[in-house]
């Protein structure tokens, strides 16, 4: 089954939408699916052209399309557990959150929270993504525990951030404090960054690019080749965080 | 007014010694009374259990903690949302929902009455505003003193007198309810990195014991002729092996008052464990009942844990630090300077979780073995140990040994090893469930004089109309529909107005905050006393003409006075 949504014409189009309703299983259902705008609760059709193709007998068997006005749309694909979500432009917070099993694929640029406290599935974002991606709740000690999350662009600050399992891969480059509080997982980041993994416990960290204020409690221990882009580059490894006791492997390349 | 007339009622009114009987209820001006005229609006209750307005007399919905509740969980406030309809405000939040939220859910469950488990003195005002914004329901405040360093200079001093006047003073500037020690003298030993282990052990830096504490409040409350007794939750909070503590301070109550207990011990199932670690951990609720049955100057509630999300939030600074240490997640500490202090951290209660199971048995436990249902009320410590929306599930629990079976198949098998509950056959009644959810609510707290929790003439009009049919239903058998008719009323009458219907609110509230004035003589007023004065001057970042909460905070407060007998 294909739904394809399209967002209709609005009088007020900077107020964002909630629809964490946007997920898979829930067309399958066909459920009197409702979404809020700012504080109002709408029907999906009085937001949304809905065009459905083809039946389906599992929410595997569900793809979710979103077009049109798609960035100030919130919270699409939160718990989703299966199925595929293809949004043609840049998608609002909170993308991706808690989601267990299926496929999320971002042709524009991603807002912050993207993949939050993920566990399963794969996202991938063709733009770049905004703070926070693949991190966790303010508070909460675990972040992604797993599946994967791919951003062909740049990240904000925090990538990563409390990472618990699961890969996270950046290529191109992270701003501040991307993978810190790590404790599982691996985050590879195809360009540069600023002060990585700091506090991180477990894990690996694969940078490519530069890290800028590389803190000084990581230990270096030798040197590895890795394969990135089809191209081999000898990294230095390094061990902490020690300031927090920390066991998680970070590779720069030399 | 012309009035209100609810005809045809299955009215179970416990404190008027009404169980079952069908009748008229006649309301005029937010009172009952004898009878109305013929142009009084009918509601026919078409022969549905009708119960005085419930009341919950240990629930955290209002104040600081609650509030950092709310934002240090924001994925909770995304549960449980409801947009504006007619007169409901948007609410949203599950385990610690909005004002609004809570105060519609308790209303459309029949709850007219609240009592906020633990205010801070020094931030009053901040529970008040809240109150205020919790419209459907009276709201009662008990006032922390645990950590008060004038109480425990006077504990210190023997000086109960001097107990008392701090009290009546604290309550009256705060418009507090009642007495609450929330781990008495291990809040204020936490200041200081420590706790206190038994209620024998000195509080560091006051040369007092927690049970000198106890002991000194209990009779300063009675000195002060308080509606409520000392509200008590014991030292060791969630300790394997604290039952020994529980029962050493259930010890110390002597029986003082004729009309209620001498101290309410608030959510025991915390308080009521075996073993000595959390591998080895078991009920003690067989002992913890015992004692209860063999004092009737004690009142408990239950402290009933139920399975899933929800957020711990108490005074007890120290305890949360344990739990944290456990969970090593979201945590959130403080101190209130000279009074108490907090902790608040978000918990899963799993059945997968032996050590849950055993706590969820203990709770039921504790009403099933407890034979006076007027010294066990029904609480759950919202929401520490659920949010109160569970209290339908709770009661069908209590009334189906069936309902039980079925959730004990649910949970680890190890816990049979560890709990009597699987031993108990007893089912409690219609009666035993409005004594457990009103009736001896009213009476611990002692506001029947004041006109809650029963339906003679002259009480206030707070009515619940559930839609069950006590003599069509076997609750031990029909227990969904149980559960579905508590947790829906089809009317909530409160104050004489009709303010939800089928589980919608239909009007906006007005309520009052209720809270407690002891008249001292002259020489006990603490106002020109140089010592009490100089705590301000010297320790306190609030001027003490800043500290009392105006009366603008409480738009409807309404003043129970004592004569205090000094």
């Amino acid at each position: 089954m294909r739904v394809i949504l399209k967002t209709r014409p609005r009088a007020k189009p900077k107020i964002p939408i909630e629809a964490e309703t946007i997920i898979p299983q829930n067309f399958l259902r066909k459920n009197d699916i409702r979404v809020y705008e700012g504080n109002k609760e709408r029907k999906l059709e009085d937001l949304f052209y809905v065009t459905t193709e083809g039946p389906a007998v599992s929410p595997d068997q569900v793809e979710v399309i979103l077009t049109g006005d798609t960035g100030v749309i919130k919270r699409v694909g939160e718990y989703m557990n299966a199925g595929r979500i293809i949004v043609e432009g840049d998608i609002g917070m909170h993308c991706g959150n808690f989601m267990s099993a299926g496929e999320i694929i971002i042709r524009g640029n991603a807002d912050s929270w993207l993949g939050r406290e993920m566990r399963g599935g794969v996202i991938r974002c063709e733009g770049d993504a905004g703070h926070y991606c693949a991190a966790g709740y303010r508070g909460e000690k675990r972040g992604m525990r797993g599946g994967m999350v791919e951003v062909l662009g740049n990240a904000g600050d925090f990538a990563a951030e409390y990472l618990s399992g699961g890969e996270v891969h950046i290529h191109g480059n992270c701003a501040d404090l991307p993978g810190v509080e790590m404790r599982g997982g691996t985050l590879t980041i195809g360009g540069d960054c600023l002060r990585p993994c700091g506090n991180m416990t477990g894990g690996t960290c694969r940078i490519f690019g530069t890290a800028h204020q590389f803190l000084p409690t990581f230990r270096r221990n030798g040197s590895e080749v890795a394969e990135y882009g089809g191209k081999r580059y000898r990294m230095a490894v390094y061990r902490g965080d020690i300031a927090n006791r920390g066991k998680g492997t970070v590779l720069i390349r030399e | 007014m012309t009035g209100l007339l609810v005809k045809n009622a299955y009215v179970i009114d416990p404190l008027s010694g009404v169980n079952g009987e069908i009748m008229d209820i006649a309301i005029r001006d937010g009172k009952i009374v004898e009878e109305v005229g013929s142009g009084a609006v009918v509601i026919d209750a078409g022969g549905c259990l009708t119960l005085p307005g419930g009341i919950d007399s240990h629930s955290h919905v209002c104040g600081t903690k609650v509030n950092f509740g709310r934002y240090m969980s924001p994925e909770d406030m995304r549960a449980g949302r409801t947009a504006r309809k007619g007169v409901m405000h948007v609410t949203s939040g599950y385990s610690v929902p909005t004002t609004f939220g809570n105060s519609y859910r308790y209303s459309s469950m029949g709850y007219t009455t609240v009592l906020e488990g633990a205010m801070a003195p020094l931030e009053a005002r901040h529970t008040h505003e809240e109150f205020t914004a919790t419209p459907h329901q009276d709201m009662l405040a008990n006032t922390l003193f645990d950590g008060n360093w004038s109480i425990m200079e006077a504990v210190r001093d023997k000086d109960v007198k001097r107990a008392a006047a701090v009290v009546a003073w604290t309550l009256a500037a705060v418009k507090g309810f009642a007495i609450k020690l929330t781990n008495p003298g291990g809040t204020e030993a936490w200041g200081w990195g420590e706790d206190v282990h038994s209620i024998r052990d000195e509080v560091p830096h006051f040369g007092v014991t927690p049970a000198e504490i106890i002991e000194t409040m209990i009779q300063a409350n009675e000195l002060l002729n308080l509606p409520h007794s000392v509200h008590i939750h014991c030292n060791n909070l969630g300790v394997p092996g604290n039952y020994q503590t529980t029962l050493d301070t259930i010890g110390l109550a002597p029986d003082l008052n004729r009309e209620r207990q001498s101290l309410y011990l608030t959510h025991v199932q915390f308080h009521s464990y075996g073993g000595s670690t959390w591998k080895d951990i078991c009920s003690k609720s067989e002992e913890v009942a015992r004692a209860v049955n063999a004092r009737p100057q004690v009142a408990i509630d239950m402290g009933q844990i139920m399975f899933g999300r929800t957020t711990t939030m108490t005074a007890d600074g120290p305890m949360e630090f344990k739990l944290y240490m456990l969970h090593h997640n979201k945590w959130s500490n403080h101190d209130v300077e000279l009074e108490t202090g907090s902790g608040i951290i978000p918990v899963y209660y799993s059945r997968k979780s032996l050590v849950n199971c055993v706590m969820w048995a203990i709770g039921l436990e504790l009403a099933l073995l407890t034979k006076n249902p007027w010294q066990c009320m029904l609480a759950t410590d919202n929401p520490n140990g659920a949010p109160f929306v569970k209290y339908p599930e709770i009661i069908a629990l209590l009334m189906s040994r069936k309902l039980r079976e079925y959730e004990m198949k649910a949970i680890d098998p190890r816990t049979e090893h560890f709990v009597p509950l699987f031993a108990i056959d007893r089912e409690l009644d219609w009666y035993e469930i409005a004594v457990m959810t009103r009736a001896a609510q009213a009476k611990a707290l002692g506001i029947t004089r004041i006109g809650k929790g029963h339906l003679a003439p002259g009480a206030e009009a707070d009515i619940a109309i559930y839609p069950l049919k006590p003599d069509e239903l076997d609750p031990a058998v029909d227990y969904q529909q149980v559960m579905a008719g508590f947790a829906k009323t089809s009317y909530t009458i409160k104050r004489g107005r009709v303010v939800a219907r089928d589980g919608e609110v239909i009007v906006e509230g007005a309520n009052s905050t209720i809270w407690t004035r002891a008249e001292v003589p002259p020489e006990f007023d603490l106002n020109k006393d140089p010592e009490f004065v100089k705590k301000f001057e010297q320790y306190y970042t609030v001027r003490m003409r800043n500290y009392p909460v105006q009366d603008i905070y409480l738009p409807r407060g309404v003043s129970i006075r004592t004569e205090a007998s000094l």
